[in-house]
């Protein structure tokens, strides 16, 4: 459970995109003092982790000694809100072919240096190395930089490639920012003329150009720096493996809006511990957690302690290998769609962290009724119904005999539900699912894989029949249908080219046809729809979502089964004014919740 | 008074000379189930030992039968505490846990009874046929049985579980088996170099009697009660590994299973920091914990039912 919430966690702060708007941090009074304890949701501490954001395990977090240029907004259909970060404020053309970011201009990184465009300069080059969607080396990548442009030393201009994408500024915009003085000797001195190279030559060239930028990742990656150097609003002080103390930057950009004088990052192992400390209230805050309904009424029952909730742009589904009888029959999927009761499954399942969802869309139920207001209540809600899921086997060509139901050869059927062990919300819901449906005559069973990147390692091969999938993964709609009609569907991007590569070959596990009969839409192929969606204007995008969530609701390549929601904890006996339910800044650390002018010191 | 029987004739498997076989083997055996009986009369914990494992045996063989195919659910009382209903509670399906703990006995004792079987019969092959041949034989197969002793098992089964499923008990047992043999054959083949200097040895190969008729007649039963002994621990030892690997979540799901009920009391119904779901974690516990109670007290009876000197004090 531990690991899929920081999945659920990495995967949604990874798609979450941004717009060009002006933002102004609000001022607020510093009541000073105190440290401020917390959980990085999304990594364990490594004592022995370099200072450095592009390790993976780096002891380098989000909000407090890392910056980004910005912070993604939380909200559910517009993936171009973000608060500023290092950024104080970006303009973009409308096909966001041009993004000029403007710094903070009191920015300073923790030994005094001011933060520059050149330091921005260098994070890119850094980013580079590691590739991602804005920093791939290969020109016909959809939204690639292309030329990086300091116009002054608080002013960058950054170009997007000729296959322009909408999610260009929010990937900018999500870079993490470091230090030039620091780790600027990583790059080698012709390193933006290979970096031309790479991206604009051709032929052997341009390919021993590639392969000398990417063979600097590791390198980057093992860098250790001697000692932190944060333009956040704190530093690293020291690391054990029980937990991070960071202490303030006092040349940080915003000080007055920072009320701790200190931060503690704890170690976690697993859930857990989370609980144990909630329960004790050592947390000022802790991220979205799974919690049983026993545990919650122990925390709620701390003092001080205070559930928030707010959106989640992800949703756990259980999706079909089409290519794999007799999940290829449609009738056979909507019958199990009409079986499986999604209240109990998320009541048994996620009752605290999940609400059952309320039909098969592909999208969160909050972002749905967004995207397609009226169009959400006329989907078909799959309520529980034995008569027509009854009535679709039968047209499935399946038999029932002495209460069992068959194949139509009249083979046994047994449905396999493939879940990864760790995930311990899954294994329940899958087991609920089995239940439920041996209770109609299905024989099915659960079946788990020893590890996630063993589960999705056999997924992407074809081995499984029926398994758990995240979907959902919003606000971009081009993300959040790239999970039913992207890679694991058989639509791959290459060069700026869409093509369908057959089921069981290049990661196509899910195995849906290319092209699909969708009513009154006429025949539809929803990966085409689906890339569109990177950088059609606003009506047409709104027009693709209807016209896939009405398929996804009628072809069911998924059982959409809850949504998640974003529960986090925090403790009001040492700090208040931490943000209320539902608001869009509740997915981002508390280091970014103090740099808006969150979190005061609690008055005696 | 005590029955004074060396431990070939406990095992009745020795014909003593001057008489008809038949008779005496009879005679033997009467003789040696009347000192069973003695010695488990002798303290009642050892009736209780005997007891358990019967129950378990009972469990293993007929408990599936006592319940349907689909165990009942109960959505209005997922984790509810123990009743008259639900002695354990039940779990995040609302299923009983008892029922959960009686039909998941087959599969863990099958296992158990699986590795046992393999322990012994590969330990005790390897160990005899090394100890009876010595020299190079010896060596060789003391070899091998290093190289069984330094196999880190978890580890590798961690990495096998990744390969195979487990599916039935028997995979499981096999696995188990063949990794925890070592230990077997090396404590045999110690034996076997100590008895095949004694007396009765040397007279059974001064009488020209065949290897075979020396190893399955003499040697042998003089390391029945101690292969015996071994085989019940090995089951204990199959117990906890198999649980423990289901409980780190490697090895197919079922929910009847001990160490997959372990798993979801703890990650999932957070038996450790609440106690709602603590029923859910302590019925295996539980059931694991009496297993292994009724092998060690029996245990305890079979090492004075082989063991004279310790039936005369």
């Amino acid at each position: 459970m531990k690991r899929l919430a920081a999945i659920v966690a990495l995967a949604t702060f990874a798609t979450a995109t941004a717009c060009g708007t002006t933002g102004t941090t609000e001022a607020a009074q510093t009541a000073g003092g105190g440290v401020y304890t917390t959980i990085d949701g999304s990594k364990q501490i490594n004592a022995s982790a370099p200072i450095n954001p592009f390790n993976p395990v780096g002891s380098v977090f989000a909000g407090y000694n890392g910056m980004a240029l910005a912070w993604p907004k939380n909200d559910p259909v517009d993936p171009n809100r973000f608060y500023p970060g290092l950024a104080d404020s970006w303009t973009t053309t409308p096909d966001q072919s041009e993004v000029v970011i403007h710094l903070q201009p009191d920015a300073r990184w923790s030994d005094g240096k001011p933060v520059t465009s050149e330091d921005v300069r260098v994070s890119i080059g850094l980013a580079y190395t590691q590739g991602g969607t804005a920093y791939a080396l290969d020109p016909r990548a959809a939204g690639a930089a292309a030329d990086i442009q300091v116009v002054d030393a608080k002013t960058i201009k950054i170009t997007q490639g000729a296959n322009r994408s909408g999610m260009f500024l929010s990937n900018l915009l999500s870079t993490v920012v470091v230090p030039a003085h620091v780790f600027g000797g990583l790059l080698p001195s012709d390193f933006w003329q290979t970096l031309k190279v790479a991206q604009d030559g051709a032929g052997p060239a341009a390919e021993t150009a590639k392969a000398e930028i990417t063979g600097l990742a590791e390198k980057v990656i093992a860098f250790t720096p001697e000692r932190d150097v944060s333009a956040g609003p704190f530093v690293l002080e020291r690391v054990n493996p029980g937990a991070a103390l960071l202490k303030r930057n006092p040349y940080f950009y915003d000080s007055a809006a920072i009320v701790p004088d200190k931060v503690k990052v704890l170690n976690y192992t697993g859930n857990e511990q989370i609980w144990n400390y909630l329960i004790a209230g050592k947390l000022d805050n802790a991220p979205f957690t799974s919690v049983p309904s026993a545990v919650m009424e122990r925390i709620r029952a701390a003092g001080g302690s205070k559930v928030i909730k707010g959106y989640s742009p992800v949703a756990t589904s259980m999706a079909f290998n089409q290519s794999h009888k007799p999940y290829d029959n449609v009738h056979v999927r909507r019958a199990l769609a009409y079986l499986i009761d999604r209240a109990q499954v998320t009541k048994i399942a996620s009752p605290e962290g999940g609400t059952p969802a309320v039909t098969t869309s592909g999208i969160h139920a909050k972002a749905a009724r967004a995207w397609l207001d009226g169009g959400f209540d006329r989907l078909d809600p799959y309520r529980v119904d034995a008569a027509k899921a009854e009535a679709e086997l039968r047209a499935a060509g399946m038999t029932k005999r002495n209460g069992r139901w068959a194949l139509p050869g009249g083979k046994p059927w047994k449905v396999r539900i493939h879940v990864p062990a760790s995930f311990s919300d899954w294994v329940a819901a899958a087991k609920s699912i089995s239940s439920q449906l041996g209770d109609h005559g299905i024989d099915a069973t659960v079946v788990t894989a020893a590890d996630y990147t063993l589960y999705l390692g056999e997924l992407a091969d074809g081995k499984y029949d029926v398994a758990f999938w995240l979907i959902g993964l919003g606000p971009s709609p081009y993300n959040i249908f790239q999970r039913l009609y992207g890679q694991a569907n058989g639509w791959q991007m290459f060069g700026g080219r869409l093509s369908h590569v057959p089921p069981g070959t290049q990661g196509n596990w899910m195995g849906g046809p290319e092209t699909v009969e969708a009513g009154a839409d006429g025949t539809v192929n929803p990966g085409e729809l689906t890339s569109r969606l990177s950088y059609t204007g606003p009506e047409e995008r709104k027009r693709i979502v209807g016209v896939l969530a009405r398929l996804t609701n009628e072809q069911l390549p998924v059982i959409q089964l809850w949504d998640y929601v974003n529960t986090q904890f925090a403790n009001t006996s040492r700090y208040t004014a931490f943000p209320p339910d539902d608001h869009d800044a509740l997915r981002l650390s508390s280091g970014v919740w103090m740099q808006l002018g969150m979190i005061k010191k609690r008055q005696v | 008074m005590s029955i004074m029987i060396n431990a070939q004739e406990a095992a009745g498997l020795q014909s003593a000379p001057g008489g008809p076989p038949g008779v005496t083997r009879a005679t033997l055996r009467r003789n040696f189930w009347r000192g069973v009986w003695r010695v488990l009369r002798r303290k009642p914990s050892r009736m209780l030992g005997v007891v358990i494992v019967a129950g378990f045996a009972v469990m293993g063989v007929a408990g599936p039968l006592l319940y349907p195919e689909h165990l009942p659910r109960d959505d209005e009382a997922l984790y509810a505490p123990p009743s008259l209903r639900h002695p354990f509670g039940t779990d995040f399906e609302g299923t009983d846990v008892l029922a959960l703990v009686v039909t998941g006995a087959r599969y863990v004792l099958l296992t158990g009874l699986a590795t046992a079987v393999i322990t012994v019969a590969l330990g005790t092959l390897i160990g005899l046929f090394a100890g009876f041949r010595r020299g190079r034989w010896d060596t060789v197969l003391m070899r091998i049985t290093d190289v069984n002793l330094a196999i880190p098992g978890l580890p590798l089964l961690l990495v096998l579980s990744t390969v195979w499923k487990f599916e039935s008990p028997l995979e499981m047992g096999l696995v188990l088996g063949l990794l925890g043999w070592g230990g077997v054959a090396r404590a045999v083949r110690s034996q076997t170099l100590s008895l095949r200097e004694r007396g009765f040895i040397e007279a059974a190969r001064g009488l020209g009697l065949p290897t075979t008729h020396i190893i399955g007649r003499e040697l042998l039963p003089s390391m029945a009660p101690y292969i015996a002994m071994n085989m019940l621990i090995a089951v204990t030892g199959a117990v906890y590994a198999q649980v423990g690997l289901f409980f780190l979540g490697v090895l197919p799901f079922e929910s009847n299973n001990w160490g997959v009920m372990l798993n979801l009391a703890v990650f999932n119904g957070g038996a450790l920091t609440t106690p709602a779901a603590l029923p859910y974690l302590m019925a295996p516990l539980l059931a694991i914990l009496l297993l292994t109670l009724g092998i060690v007290l029996i245990v305890d009876a079979m090492d004075e039912i082989f063991n004279p000197r310790l039936r005369e004090e």
